[in-house]
């Protein structure tokens, strides 16, 4: 049975590759460019679901993680010329100015730094719990941000960066986003994975079963941290173009509506909702422009498609208290479960 | 609650099937159109921050540019139709919204947009799908840069620090600055860089300026950083920055009993900035793109007449005129060119020259940036008075 479902994922792996090239060669830049963003916030959906969803830390601190792996990696791959160019107004920093590495080595740079950001941060303010620490978290990547625009021989301040290679393809974010899935859903699925879920459902009973809280915590949030940092570097290297501005805390929102809706502890539902909330804010686009109805020409509101999303996602919340999936995740036996036992798993089941 | 919960979630995905149904009705007479002819029709895609926190700017060039269109509504024979989509005052969302325009759309050339880092946002994108591009009122230098699909009709933020620099030299006979900037504005350090530039330059003093001091937008109390000024005792205060700060910046400095004028740059033209400052921002100078007193071109008594009959009793803004001048400067390249291929429109784009538009004559250099007149305004009786015109050597 065990090997059955490993062949079926792998098949499954399969079919998404296939996927992925026959939309490499058939779609056009701007749905390709929806689809990249899908795979990011999947992968930013995801670190942030490690820290805030499975182990309960209420973090808000994302952007600040998102901004060094975005600079990182902009900054190691820029080449020589673009740096200068950028930099007129005050010259970059000696060592980085000549500095340049491949694009994987650069992303990967950023996630480690990201992580050791987050270490840092992390290691005192996860003595707090609940708003305090979501207050000391989003107080960090405040200060991530202001010290980026205050840093000019470094990150350009606050004229940002132009010109950073458009390394990002979607078999960069595919293939990224698949690592992230497997990587965060063995980690769920070990000692670790269900001392992190201890932690979330009651400390003290955690602690008095012999997990170390600090240690675990500081675990979830530094591997959040590094794949929050891979996400923004592959945001940079897509758009081409950062800067602190960008960093702000509606960014971690932004992120933040993709694990709530998705349901706080679910990693299929987490890919769910990124890919809903990425496709369903540019398909709503037509609710900006004119409609004519009949003969009723109703001229274009900017801004209809946000109100109609925002009333969207709060039907959503009402309904699905817990997300669209809870803590629910999808697993082979679940499939099969409703194929072929339907009245069996009915009766057995509460739903 | 299931059975409610089941009922609703369907009558959602009815309510759902019906919005996008009509979705596709109302694009399908459009598409038709649009293809029938990419004959009658030449779409200009229009990038603005419809939403968000630039939302009051991009409206300002929206307007200008649905006014350029009434009064301009075909080229070539064929209808201008504006394709407009909002870019959410964000980069990600810029960067989606310009890809829209260029694939789905497949717009000739687009106009946009208000910040200069949305319109970064969409430089790659434009640059691969050879779509020229034309913002209104993006000055930083490097949105125009390496990229030969960008232009601008305004111009950048090195010439609006020259020529304060040059008019604190020669009109205030200044021979010490002190610099305030906003340290999170691109815009302000980029003012305030190439002010110390040339105003050194001009006085030929290393140590003309004698401080800088730093603030962050949304501070609220200047009071250190202007006791501090005060200190090396300035001839001028130069302070470029949001509308908001340097206005209460001014009232301040005015209660620290600092006397000596205070000069700035566009963005403190808005009514806002009179509102807030009061009496105390009385006799503040700074550089602008346009004024509606005293009409710089035959194009811009147009602008004007058709502005006031529009809105009676309101004064246009400056990036309204800018919005104004990216649409019929395109529409001229498309004249020019006698053809709606993006490729041809952005040929004649580039040698655009002496053009009339509503603020002033434009000029487009080699970077795609507009060679062009500046301004110089000043707040009297609590109004923005037209000072002086400094011409673009």
């Amino acid at each position: 049975m065990k090997q059955k479902k490993t062949l079926l994922t792998l098949i499954a792996i399969l079919i998404l590759f296939v996927f992925v090239f026959i939309a490499d060669q058939t779609l056009d830049s701007y749905k390709m460019r929806i689809l990249n963003l899908c795979a990011i916030y999947v992968i930013l959906g995801l670190s942030m679901n490690l820290i805030n969803g499975f182990t309960g830390l209420f973090s808000l601190g994302h952007a600040g993680f998102m901004a060094v792996g975005a600079y990182t990696t902009a900054i190691l791959t820029m080449p020589d010329i673009v740096k200068t160019q950028n930099f007129f107004m005050t010259p970059m920093m000696k060592p980085l100015d000549t500095l340049h590495v491949p694009f994987f080595l650069a992303l990967l740079a950023g996630g480690i730094l990201a992580g050791v950001v987050g270490y840092l941060i992390g290691a005192p303010a996860l003595r707090l719990r609940g708003d305090y620490l979501a207050i000391a978290t989003l107080g960090f990547a405040e200060i991530i941000r202001v010290v980026f625009t205050n840093t000019q021989s470094i990150t350009n301040g606050a004229l940002g960066l132009k010109g950073i290679p458009v390394s990002t393809n979607i078999w960069w974010t595919f293939g990224l986003a698949l690592v992230t899935v497997l990587i965060i859903g063995s980690l769920i699925n070990s000692s670790y994975g269900r001392a992190f879920k201890a932690i979330r459902e009651d400390e003290i009973a955690a602690e008095s079963m012999g997990i170390n809280l600090f240690k675990h915590k500081v675990i979830a949030f530094t591997i959040g941290a590094f794949f929050a940092g891979i996400g923004g570097g592959l945001l940079g290297s897509l758009l081409g173009t950062i800067d602190p501005l960008m960093f702000r805390f509606f960014l971690t929102f932004n992120v933040l509506l993709i694990i709530i809706l998705g349901g706080m502890g679910s990693i299929t539902g987490t890919i769910i909702s990124a890919i809903i909330i990425t496709i369903g804010g540019e398909a709503l686009r037509f609710l900006d422009e004119s409609m004519t109805i009949g003969s009723l020409v109703i001229p274009g509101i900017s801004g209809m498609r946000m109100v109609v999303f925002s009333a969207l996602l709060m039907i959503v919340v009402i309904f699905f208290n817990h997300g669209i999936m809870g803590t629910k995740e999808f697993t082979w036996d679940g499939l099969f479960a409703k194929f072929a036992k339907k009245p069996l798993a009915k009766g057995g089941n509460k739903q | 609650m299931k059975k409610v919960a089941s009922i609703f979630v369907s009558a959602l995905l009815v309510g759902a099937l019906i919005a996008t149904g009509c979705g596709t009705k109302t694009e399908s007479p459009s598409a038709t159109t649009g293809s029938s002819a990419s004959g009658d029709v030449i779409k200009i895609g229009v990038f603005e921050p419809m939403t968000g926190a630039n939302a009051a700017g991009g409206a300002l060039e929206v307007e200008g540019i649905k006014l350029a269109n009434k009064l301009y509504p075909e080229v070539l024979g064929k209808k201008v139709e504006l394709v407009l989509v909002d870019n959410k005052s964000d980069k990600v969302e810029a960067s989606s919204a310009a890809s829209r325009l260029v694939e789905k759309e497949k717009v000739s050339a687009i106009i946009g947009s208000w910040g200069s880092s949305l319109s970064m946002a969409a430089g790659d994108i434009v640059k691969k799908a050879q779509v020229p591009t034309v913002a209104a009122s993006a000055t930083n230098p490097l949105v125009t840069q390496n990229n030969d699909f960008y232009f601008r009709v305004c111009f950048i933020d090195p010439f609006q620090g020259k020529v304060m620099a040059n008019y604190a030299f020669s009109k205030l006979n200044a021979k010490r600055v002190a610099i305030v900037q906003e340290i999170s504005s691109d815009y302000s350090i980029g003012l305030s860089k190439f002010f110390t530039d040339s105003f050194k330059e001009l006085t030929g003093d290393q140590n003309a300026i004698v401080g800088v001091a730093n603030y962050n937008t949304g501070d609220q109390d200047f009071s250190a950083q202007l006791t501090n000024l005060k200190a090396k005792n300035p001839d001028v205060i130069f302070a470029p920055g949001n509308f908001t700060e340097s206005s209460l910046l001014i009232k301040q400095a005015r209660q620290l009993g600092i006397k000596v004028p205070i000069i700035g740059g566009d963005t403190w033209e808005v009514p806002e900035f009179i509102s807030v400052g009061q009496e105390a921002v009385e006799g503040a100078i700074f550089s602008t793109f346009f004024t509606s007193e005293k009409p710089i071109t035959p194009e811009s008594e147009k602008f004007l007449a058709e502005y006031r009959k529009a809105n009676p009793g309101v004064e246009p803004a400056a990036v309204t005129a800018l919005g104004y001048d990216a649409y019929i400067v395109i529409l001229d390249a498309i004249k020019r060119a006698n053809s709606a291929d993006s490729i041809k429109i952005k040929e004649q784009l580039a040698v655009t020259k002496d053009f009339a538009g509503a603020a002033g004559m434009i000029t487009l250099d080699k970077n795609g940036d507009a060679v062009k007149d500046a301004v110089i305004k000043q707040v009297k009786n609590g109004k923005f008075t037209y000072l002086d015109i400094v011409k673009a050597k």
